[in-house]
């Protein structure tokens, strides 16, 4: 089903129908990422309305059943609209066939149907915005609690998680096999885009994983509407089961969450320092090893679930380890900017944001590793400070950088630069502001998940520390929002604006409705993606 | 922050602190070369316009920013783990009780040296305050381990002992257990830290540690008056 239209039309001046109708990855990639972007910022304000409460002990603006709710919904959408959807739905598949001088991906109606089981579980999740169906088990929804009638509509939460799952089996399957049968003659394993890398790894990941999610949700679904006793104690089940088949997925997602992040850095830093990325080889080691590793950590989120202590320990190990790839990943970074000629465009500026954000999200989760540390401080605001430098900064820097950097090719313009600036500085700003105190205020002891806390006096002054935070961090997301609406009338983009010798930019922007034409793309025989020959003319 | 003498907070706060050197200091070597890489290799029209395309990579250092991570992060897990034990073992002369969580709050037994159930404290929870009745509160003897052993009568929670800087989750069908020793006699903190539902926040309990002969007085105390007092609150719930 290829539609019709004429090559020289830019892909996005179709008509509805034919963005209804489409198999086109570049379309298909960009609705993703309106997608998910319009749920980011209704999660960003169900954030801020949790802060909000947070600011003064007792309950001034929501009641804790609708906290509950903001809860759940804030967690469930931040992580699987806004940290897989956005960039492995949206930059995935806008990205890989442009990478690899490709047409568009393997199956494109399957892609079609990737998309349109996320926009039904994107539906389901506005249905939860109805009084009544407010999910309220928190994005983990441990039985069983979540087979009690406080829960919410469990069943509504099962669905939203099979569609997604359902949409993430099918986008890998494309993915992998687009990558592996799809290439441009020329392009190899050795000079693969590293954002290509990443994709692959994370979405091997999704193929892996997410068939043990859907089957902890719906054993979940069984036994809380037919009666089965999986989680149920008194008959023998065991809720502990839960958690393990849950986080054995749910713990390798934030590195599907986090992979296509390293590929963003691993882009825009070799760009903006004008060299060649440190270590490539390396990096696609570590890419790799993360992923074996990502499989064998999962119980450092069971520390003081029961678990016997021998496991306990063995995973402890395992997890400390996998913060040896992660910093060869940072130091390569680091090491790439040596001798660079570097240029502080607002793609850099949310890159290097986004990697020293990284950093302290990486050190702060050795505790978490380390057992002993562990009990004291599980299920503590810690624990969510951390979790927020990875999963709020490095991934949300990453996708805003990546979005600025990307923008010319996807709409034919430039991203303004002043408002994209200023931007980047509320955001690094109130973002460092709020989950920094976050962690202290979790070190002394604050439980996450509570709308209300006693009135110790310096929790309450760490609280107020953490909402001047979330304010200006909002502000930075407006004004970002602003700029992207704004940029699509702004000045016109060339064709390859930043001087990149990769692929995709060798195409007009907006990309043209074939990509490379009918033939693939002539790749020279010393290609490598961050070879630039020339100085830059920006 | 609650500095008051106490296991197995004391080993808690050197792991902690080993953690936050090992950070800084990573944190610094990485850092600091990252931003003054930024500064130095700035692009300059006419003069430094292309960045270094000589050096793609180097076995030498990548193996080193490679092995000595490794060698760090092992010897903090082993070093954790040496603390894991001590955290997970309590003194042979430790005092047992038993605390079960149910939505919401904590009821806790005290046994005799047979394990027959002597006292009960049932700690409710609160919609909107943290205040403890008299009654309500856990009383431990100051000096002396106590071991806690730990269940869920519905769904799951957790018992955090805030002073002693220990969590394990109350899991239904199980009992897991852990233990600690406060020595300054005062009021503390417990919460539940694992999500339970609406009253989650309001799910605390306050541990109030007394020397050893008062604790072994309150124990004997006469409890008959509050035990029905409690079972009709519990039922009224
Ligand atoms: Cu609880």
């Amino acid at each position: 089903m290829r539609e019709a239209i004429p090559a020289e039309k830019p892909y996005f001046l179709a008509s509805l129908r034919e963005w209804i109708f489409t198999t086109d990855h570049k379309k298909i990639g960009i609705m993703y990422f309106v997608t998910s972007y319009i749920f980011f910022l209704v999660a960003g304000v169900f954030g801020l309305v949790i802060r909000a409460e947070q600011t003064q002990p007792g309950f001034q603006f929501v009641s804790p059943e609708f906290y509950n709710y903001l809860l759940t919904g804030h967690g469930a959408v931040m992580l699987l609209w806004w940290a897989i959807a956005a960039h492995i739905g949206g930059f995935g598949n806008f990205l890989l066939p442009l990478m690899i001088g490709a047409r568009d991906v393997a199956f494109p109606r399957l892609n079609a149907f990737s998309f349109w089981s996320f926009f039904g579980a994107s539906l389901l999740v506005l249905l939860t915005l109805i009084p009544g169906n407010h999910i309220k088990m928190m994005w983990t929804g441990y039985p069983p609690y979540s087979a009690t009638g406080d829960a919410g509509p469990t069943a509504l939460y099962v669905f939203i998680i099979h569609l997604i799952g359902i949409s993430s089996i099918a986008g890998a399957v494309n993915f992998i096999t687009t990558y592996i049968k799809m290439r441009a003659p020329g392009i190899g394993f050795w000079n693969t885009n590293m954002f290509v890398h990443c994709l692959i790894g994370a979405n091997v990941i999704q193929l892996i994983g997410v068939p043990s999610l859907a089957g902890a949700v719906t054993m979940l679904l069984l036994d809380k509407y037919l009666g089965t006793n999986f989680y149920n104690p008194a008959k023998g089940g065991d809720p502990l089961l839960y958690q393990n088949v849950f986080w054995f997925y749910s713990h390798p997602v934030v590195y599907v969450q986090v992979l296509p992040i390293f590929g963003f850095f691993s882009e825009i830093l070799p760009t903006f320092a004008r060299r060649p990325l440190f270590g490539y080889v390396s990096m696609v080691f570590a890419v790799w090893g993360i992923v074996i590793l990502s499989f064998e950590v999962w119980i450092h989120h069971m520390f003081v679930s029961g678990v016997p202590d021998w496991a306990r320990v063995i995973m402890s190990y395992t997890t400390i380890l996998i913060a040896v790839p992660t910093g060869i990943k940072i130091f390569n970074w680091i090491a790439t900017l040596h001798g660079g000629a570097i240029i502080l465009r607002t793609p850099m500026l949310y890159a290097l944001g986004g990697i020293f954000m990284f950093l302290i999200g990486g050190l702060t989760g050795i505790p978490n590793a380390m057992v002993a540390i562990d009990l004291g401080i599980s299920d503590s605001l810690f624990i969510v400070g951390h979790f927020h430098y990875v999963l709020a900064m490095a991934v949300t820097l990453g996708i805003l950088a990546a979005i600025t950097y990307w923008y010319p090719k996807a709409t034919g313009r430039m991203f303004p630069e002043g408002l994209g600036k200023l931007s980047f500085w509320l955001t690094f700003i109130g973002a460092n502001l709020l989950f920094f105190f976050q962690m202290v205020v979790g070190m002394l002891g604050n439980p996450r998940r509570y709308p209300d806390y006693p009135a110790i006096p310096e929790w309450v002054m760490l609280h107020q520390i953490q909402t001047v935070g979330g304010i200006i961090l909002g502000l930075g997301i407006l004004v970002f929002t602003i700029a992207m609406i704004k940029g699509l009338k702004g000045e016109k983009a060339p064709a390859n604006p930043w001087q990149s010798p990769s692929l995709e930019w060798r195409i007009d922007s907006p990309a043209p409705a074939h990509n490379f034409g009918d033939k693939p793309p002539k790749v020279e025989p010393d290609y490598h993606p961050y070879k630039y020959g020339a100085p830059p003319a920006f | 922050m609650e500095q008051v003498f106490a296991l197995p907070a004391a080993w808690w706060f050197d792991a902690v602190k080993v953690w936050l050197v090992v950070a800084v200091v990573i944190y610094i070597v990485t850092a600091i070369p990252g931003v003054y890489f930024i500064m130095k290799y700035r692009y300059k029209p006419g003069e430094r316009e292309m960045g270094d395309h000589e050096r793609e990579g180097h076995w030498g250092l990548e193996a080193a920013w490679t092995i000595i991570p490794t060698i760090i992060v092992l010897f903090l897990a082993t070093y954790s783990f040496t603390i894991f034990k001590l955290q997970r073992t309590p003194p042979k002369d430790a005092m047992t009780i038993k605390v079960y969580g149910f939505m919401w709050g904590f009821q806790t037994d005290y046994l005799d040296d047979n394990g027959k159930v002597i006292k009960t404290v049932y700690s409710f929870y609160k919609p909107d305050n943290y205040d403890a009745g008299e009654n309500e509160k856990i009383v431990v003897p100051a000096g002396k381990p106590v071991k806690a052993l730990l269940t869920s009568k519905d769904v799951i929670h957790s018992f955090y002992v805030m002073p002693a800087r220990i969590t394990e989750d109350m899991v239904p069908g199980r009992i897991t257990h852990l233990w600690f020793q406060i020595n300054k006699p005062g009021e503390y903190w417990i919460f539940c830290r694992e999500f339970c539902g609406t009253g989650h926040s309001h799910m605390f309990a306050k541990l109030k540690v007394v020397p050893p002969e008062e604790f072994t007085a309150w124990l004997k105390g006469d409890n008959k008056g509050l035990a029905e007092k409690n079972t009709e609150t519990k039922e009224s719930l």
